[in-house]
C-alpha cells in the first residue's frame, strides 16, 4: 500500500535516524514522531563519557545543565511533527492506531516502533519478583539509587558527585565503569560491585584484565559478593551482596544493565516471549519496523538485542527503507562497533564480543597503553580492538575482516 | 551546504568516514580531513549520514 502517514515512536536516535532514512528514501508524506523525553534527541553515549569529567567547569551556562555539551547533537532537518514529552501507551494494529497518555490517538500507515530502554533498578526488581510486568517505576524524593540513562540523570549524577560523596557503583559493564571512573576522577572514593571482573562479559577476560588493572592503579576498589541488594539504613542505604558483604557509601549508583520499554506494546500480539523480534529487514509486520534499543535482530550469533549507538543508528537506516520497500529493500548486516572511555584508556572494538583468550595480534602504539589487538574468533569472523590508539573506524574494520596485512594495504577510497 | 567541523570536539571515531568515505576520512594521525565540505545532491545524503552517525556531533551542516 501506499504510505501517507508514518508514525514514529521514540526519538532518540534510533527514531531520529529513522525519520532522516525514511526521508532519505523519498517518504514525502505526513510524519510524526513522538518522544516520552521533553528533549530533542541527544548523545547518549556522551553522557556517561565526557560528563563526569568535566564536572569541575562552570556550572551555569544557560541550558541548566551544567558544562554538559558533548550529548548536544544538531538540530533535526526531517520536518517531521514532534510530540514531545509524550509517551505511547497503547498500540492496535488492526486499527493502525497509536493511543497516547493523555487520551490522544495517532492513526497511521506505517509505524516505526523506536521506544527504547530504559534502566533496570535494584528496586524495581524486587518489586517485580512480587509484581510481575508492572510499569516502570516512577522516581520519587528518596532515591535509594541513582542510574545514568537519561540527560536528566546525568545531570543529578552530576550535582550530587560535585560534593565529593563516597560512591558505590554496582555493576561492572561499561556504564558501571565509566560512571566509576568519572567519579574516581573528581576525587571521591569509589567502590564497584561486579560479580565478575569488571567487563569481562562484556570484552572477553583479556581487555578486561586491562582495563580493571588500570582502575585499580588509580584507586578503584573493586567488590565481588554476588548479586546485590539495597536495605534502608538510618538515613541512608547500604549495599548488601549475597556472600553477606556489606557496604555503606553516601550516594549507590546502578549500571545494571536496560530493559526494554515494550509496556505499551503488551496488548498487540507483537511480542515474542517479551521480545520485539524483528525480521532482516527491520519489519515485524509489512506496516510496522521496529529499530535501536527496543529490538531484537538478527545476526550472525543469534536474534538478540544490541542497545549501543552504531547498533540503534545501522538498524534504523535499514527499517526505514524496509517500511517503504518491504522485500525490496537491503537487509541489514550487522558489524558491532563500541567504545568506551575509563580510567585513562580508550577503547574502540569492532567485531563480535566477548573476544575470548589472549589476542592472535598484537602491535604497540608507542605510547603508554596504547595497543592495536586483534582475536581470530572459532567462527571464522575476526575482532579488533584499539586502546588508546587513533584509528579510524574503517580502518579497525579491515584489521578485523582481514587481519594485519589490510593494515599495510592501501585503503579502497571510492 | 557546507560541512563544519568542530574539531575540538571530534574525538577520531570516524564513523563519518564510514557513512561518506567520499567526503571526508581520518588522517594517518588520526585528524579529520574533510576533503569535499560543499556538497550537493547524492553527496548530501551521504553527508547528512555522516553528520547524523557523529556521537560527539562534532559535524554541522549549515548554508554554504
Amino acid at each position: 500500500m501506499t504510505m501517507r502517514k508514518i508514525v514514529v515512536v521514540g526519538n532518540g536516535i534510533a527514531g531520529l535516524t529513522a525519520c532522516d532514512s525514511l526521508r532519505s528514501a523519498g517518504f514525502d508524506g505526513e510524519l510524526t514522531v513522538v518522544g516520552a523525553e521533553r528533549h530533542q534527541p541527544y548523545s547518549r553515549p556522551a553522557l556517561s563519557k565526557a560528563l563526569l569529567h568535566a564536572v569541575e567547569e562552570n556550572s551555569a551556562d544557560g541550558n541548566g545543565d551544567g558544562g554538559l555539551q558533548a550529548h548536544v547533537l544538531p538540530e533535526p532537518t526531517h520536518e517531521a511533527t514532534e510530540l514531545l514529552g509524550v509517551s505511547a501507551t497503547g498500540l492496535d494494529v488492526e486499527a493502525r492506531i497509536v493511543r497516547l497518555d493523555g487520551g490522544g490517538e495517532l492513526a497511521y500507515d506505517g509505524l516505526v516502533i523506536a521506544s527504547g530502554s530504559r534502566a533496570k533498578r535494584l528496586d524495581a526488581a524486587a518489586r517485580n519478583t512480587q509484581k510481575k510486568g508492572a510499569a516502570p517505576p516512577q522516581q520519587d524524593g528518596h532515591l535509594r539509587e541513582l542510574t545514568l540513562r537519561t540527560i536528566e540523570d546525568a545531570i543529578l549524577l552530576k550535582e550530587r558527585v560535585a560534593s565529593r560523596p563516597s560512591v558505590i557503583v554496582i555493576g561492572g559493564g561499561a556504564l558501571g565503569m565509566e560512571v566509576a571512573s568519572g567519579c574516581v576522577h573528581v576525587g571521591c572514593e569509589v567502590s564497584l560491585v561486579a560479580d565478575v571482573k569488571p567487563l569481562a562479559r562484556q570484552l572477553g577476560d583479556h581487555l578486561a584484565d586491562i582495563f580493571t588493572s588500570a582502575a585499580i592503579r588509580r584507586g578503584l576498589r573493586v567488590v565481588g559478593g554476588g548479586k546485590a541488594r539495597l536495605v534502608d539504613h538510618g538515613a541512608g542505604v547500604k549495599v548488601v551482596l549475597a556472600n553477606g558483604t556489606e557496604l555503606e557509601a553516601d550516594l549507590v549508583v546502578t549500571a545494571i544493565g536496560d530493559e526494554p520499554n515494550t509496556g505499551w506494546l503488551a496488548g498487540s500480539n507483537l511480542l515474542v516471549d517479551g521480545q520485539l523480534r524483528v525480521d532482516s529487514r527491520g519489519r515485524l509486520r509489512p506496516d510496522i519496523v521496529a529499530a535501536g534499543d527496543v529490538a531484537s535482530f538478527p545476526t550472525r550469533r543469534g536474534v538478540e538485542r544490541v542497545p549501543l549507538w552504531t547498533s540503534a543508528i545501522d538498524q534504523a537506516k535499514i527499517a526505514g527503507v524496509g517500511l517503504l520497500r518491504g522485500d525490496a529493500a537491503p537487509e541489514f548486516n550487522f558489524q558491532p562497533y563500541f567504545w568506551t572511555e575509563a580510567f585513562g584508556l580508550s577503547l574502540k572494538s569492532v567485531g563480535f564480543a566477548p573476544a575470548l583468550g589472549a589476542p592472535d595480534y598484537c602491535e604497540s602504539g608507542g605510547g603508554a597503553d596504547s595497543m592495536l589487538l586483534r582475536w581470530d574468533n572459532a567462527d571464522g569472523s575476526g575482532t579488533a580492538a584499539a586502546i588508546n590508539y587513533r584509528i579510524p573506524v574503517p580502518k579497525l574494520r579491515r584489521l578485523a575482516d582481514a587481519g594485519p596485512a589490510a593494515l599495510r594495504a592501501a585503503p579502497a577510497r571510492a | 551546504m557546507r560541512i563544519h567541523l568542530d574539531r575540538p570536539r571530534c574525538e577520531g571515531h570516524g564513523l563519518c568516514e564510514e557513512a561518506a568515505p567520499r567526503l571526508m576520512h581520518l588522517d594517518d594521525d588520526g585528524e579529520l580531513v574533510l576533503d569535499v565540505p560543499d556538497v550537493e545532491g547524492a553527496d548530501l545524503d551521504a553527508a547528512k549520514a555522516a553528520v547524523r552517525v557523529c556521537p560527539v556531533a562534532a559535524l554541522r551542516l549549515a548554508a554554504a
